[in-house]
């Protein structure tokens, strides 16, 4: 009887200390926020690259950086139901399309690239976008257009 | 006549009676090859078509049309790969079914049709094609409609861009896709308008044209809380209103007017002491209405936040009018979709997609009166004729 | 698996000799994995089915920090699962059975991991290409938005965004960061 209560009691004792251990070990790994909210809110049809899927879900690789270098671009990246119909605040939202724009772009962020801020995703998210395909057709067209001259 | 003597005559006569008597000859005549049997013209108040997923089997969707008052099966039809629902006009002349199908089985070329069956026959006799993008989810009765008046049909796609496809049932052809970005499913609120949820709880209103091509598309304002406690997208429909409960068992009636929809009063199902007691709505088709007496039929059962998919072993029914519970149905089986008889005597239907059965109640007393089973795989959703 | 070797001093000693050279062996793994996976989480690369010849679960993490059964309902992240699990199917809690395809569009949740008290993230990514697979069905839904929200919707049939399609057969319930 004493020694099956030592035993459990060592056991006990031991399996405490891994667990300390344990979670000592997992303290570090929390993903940061912003990139948190990305994978919460938009990963899931834009996946972890931003590649998305042909025909379905558009590639922001390209796009979201041609997008970003205009008024009219800007406004339709917050206007994007993805975007403006989420239930991240203009902050989180603001800060989730400058994270997407400077780690999910092919081509290296020009220095000219300004962050979205809170004031500018609350003004544009007040009018979330219906026809998303044909305003974004649009503005690659005309930003295609600006790139040739 | 001695005993023994008696019963060897009674014996002789019972053999001849049997042999040679009129009524005693007891051969079944031939009967005639290649009968197939048909519906009468207009389906009876008490019919109901139980529509099956096939959840473990998608390839094998269905619906079955069953009797409710003689509990027998009378038909089905077979509709193809993760099947949502039948679509039945007020005319009753056909039925409309959205239909997938691969041409392997389960891969290949997909094509989506809209097979036209003939009401009375239960055979196709046109089909519709349709963009390969019908939504594929659990069923539920914002997932495709007609309008008013019947002449288009209206399919919610996910692929996972949103939009809807239109189809006229006149000419028999698609007509166009409507986008409609951020925003799920339609609620028909006219010969030529609908509604779908948007995922800031606000609507958008979509109006066709003469012809089902796109007139107008415009947001409303936020008519939904979605964080706190969002509607559940299971609307039932009485006249000019759509009744909505949300997870935390508020009813929430958005009425259709000429200038659009328009958000009524709330009114909450359950008292505090019931919340406290965490009672809550549950299940794929958890509203139904009697449209004629007002009355409002929802399941319940006794459950934490995430538990608003859960069946319920009671259905709660309320009068609209007065916004009173006015009585509590037992169910023999946990149900989680429900349809109620628009007629005067009216039946309750209920099922469950965790068995096949249909149970099948008096929706007035609540008396249980009888199950019919082997219904397919997964019964979803209940659609009156 | 430790051979019983005859011990000559006290048993007691010999049980817990046992007992922490096994606890020791799964913490280093642990760490290892620790290490790995925060390089993961960081950068975000989506955990893609590699062809192995080992069972499914070698590559799982350790009990102590991963408790419960991926072959059951109740494991800690089917909090909001709407399927069959693929680890009854050939697949595991984070792989697909051989000849589905990933689908790489799905929702993405969190679910509360009651071993380290943290939110995981977990993207429940379905696999696709052919029937269903039919075993251990589960629906569970904390969290569960309707499908007007869809990426908080498990009610949609995620193999939509798959290239085979929606041929819907098991999903998966893959750990991509922890939230909090």
């Amino acid at each position: 009887m004493k020694r099956g209560a030592l035993c459990a009691a060592v056991f006990a004792i031991t399996c405490s200390a891994i667990a300390l251990q344990l979670r000592a070990g997992q303290a570090a790994v929390l993903t940061p926020p912003v990139q948190a909210n990305y994978m919460l809110n938009c990963m899931g049809c834009h996946l972890a690259d931003g590649s998305g899927a042909a025909g379905k879900v558009p590639s922001v690789r390209d796009s979201m950086l041609i997008l970003s270098r205009s008024t009219a671009g800007r406004r339709y990246l917050v206007q994007v139901p993805g975007a403006a119909l989420s239930p991240l605040s203009d902050l989180e939202l603001a800060q989730v399309l400058s994270w997407m724009v400077r780690n999910l772009s092919a081509r290296t962020v020009a220095s000219d690239f300004t962050d979205f801020t809170a004031a500018e995703v609350a003004d544009y998210r007040r009018a979330p976008l219906v026809n998303v395909r044909e305003r974004r057709a649009q503005l690659l067209a005309v930003a295609a257009d600006r790139a040739a001259r | 006549m001695s005993r023994g003597r008696r019963a060897w005559a009674s014996a002789a006569l019972a053999l001849s009676a049997c042999l040679c008597g009129p009524r005693g000859w007891a051969q079944i005549p031939a009967e005639p090859e290649g009968v197939v049997e048909q519906l009468p013209a207009r389906p009876a108040p008490h019919w109901v078509w139980v529509n099956d997923m096939a959840f473990f089997a998608f390839p094998d969707g269905k619906a079955f049309l069953v009797d409710g008052d003689s509990g027998r099966m009378l038909g089905m039809l077979s509709t193809g790969y993760s099947f949502t629902s039948v679509l039945i006009p007020r005319t009753g002349a056909v039925i409309y079914a959205p239909e997938i199908y691969f041409s392997r089985g389960t891969r290949g070329t997909r094509s989506d049709v809209v097979t036209i069956y003939d009401a009375t026959r239960l055979e196709p006799v046109g089909e519709i094609e349709i963009p390969p993008k019908r939504a594929s989810l659990m069923p539920m009765p914002g997932a495709q409609a007609l309008t008013d008046d019947d002449r288009f049909l209206l399919i919610y796609n996910f692929t996972p861009s949103q939009s809807v496809t239109v189809v006229d049932t006149h000419s028999r052809k698609f007509v166009g896709e409507i986008e409609t970005a951020g925003c799920a499913l339609v609620y028909p609120t006219g010969p030529r308008s609908f509604f779908s949820i948007c995922g800031d709880g606000a609507l958008l209103e979509t109006t066709l044209t003469d012809a089902g091509t796109l007139a107008r598309r415009e947001r409303t304002a936020e008519l939904i809380d979605v964080l706190k406690d969002p509607l559940s997208e299971k609307g039932v429909r009485r006249g000019d209103t759509w009744l909505f409960a949300s997870f935390e068992g508020v009813l929430h009636p958005l009425r259709a007017t000429g200038a659009g929809v328009e958000a009524q009063p709330t009114w909450p199902l359950f008292t505090p002491q019931e919340l406290a007691q965490h009672w809550r709505t549950g299940g794929l088709q958890h509203l139904a209405v009697h449209g004629a007496s007002g009355r409002l039929f929802a399941v319940v059962h006794q459950g934490g936040p995430g538990t608003h998919k859960d069946p319920g072993e009671q259905v709660w029914v309320y009068d609209l009018a007065s916004h009173k519970r006015m009585q509590t149905i037992t169910t023999r089986n946990k149900i989680g979709s429900i349809q109620v008889s628009q007629d005067s005597q009216p039946l309750l239907f209920g099922c469950s997609i965790d068995s096949n059965r249909l149970d099948i109640y008096d929706a007035t007393s609540g008396k249980y009166l009888r199950t019919v089973e082997s219904l397919g795989l997964t019964p979803t959703v209940l659609v009156l004729p | 698996m430790t051979a019983r070797v005859p011990y000559a001093g006290n048993p007691l000693d010999a049980f817990v000799e046992r007992m922490t050279r096994d606890l020791a062996r799964r913490v280093s793994r642990r760490s290892f994995l620790g290490n790995v996976g925060a390089l993961l989480f960081t950068t975000g690369v989506p955990l893609l089915p590699v062809a192995r010849g080992a069972a499914p679960t070698a590559a799982r993490p350790e009990a102590a920090a991963d408790p419960g059964d991926p072959q059951t309902c109740e494991y800690w992240r089917h909090c909001a699962i709407d399927g069959f699990l693929c680890a009854c199917c050939g697949g595991s809690i984070q792989s697909c059975p051989p000849g589905t395809e990933a689908s790489a569009i799905t929702w993405v949740g969190t679910c509360h991991n009651p071993a380290d008290g943290h939110d995981y993230i977990v993207s429940y990514n379905d696999c696709c290409g052919k029937s269903q697979c039919g075993r251990c069905l589960c629906n569970r839904n904390e969290g569960d938005k309707p499908l007007y929200m869809p990426f908080k919707s498990n009610d949609y049939n995620w193999c939509a965004g798959s290239k085979v399609g929606i041929a819907y057969h098991c999903s998966t319930a893959r750990v991509v960061g922890v939230a909090k």
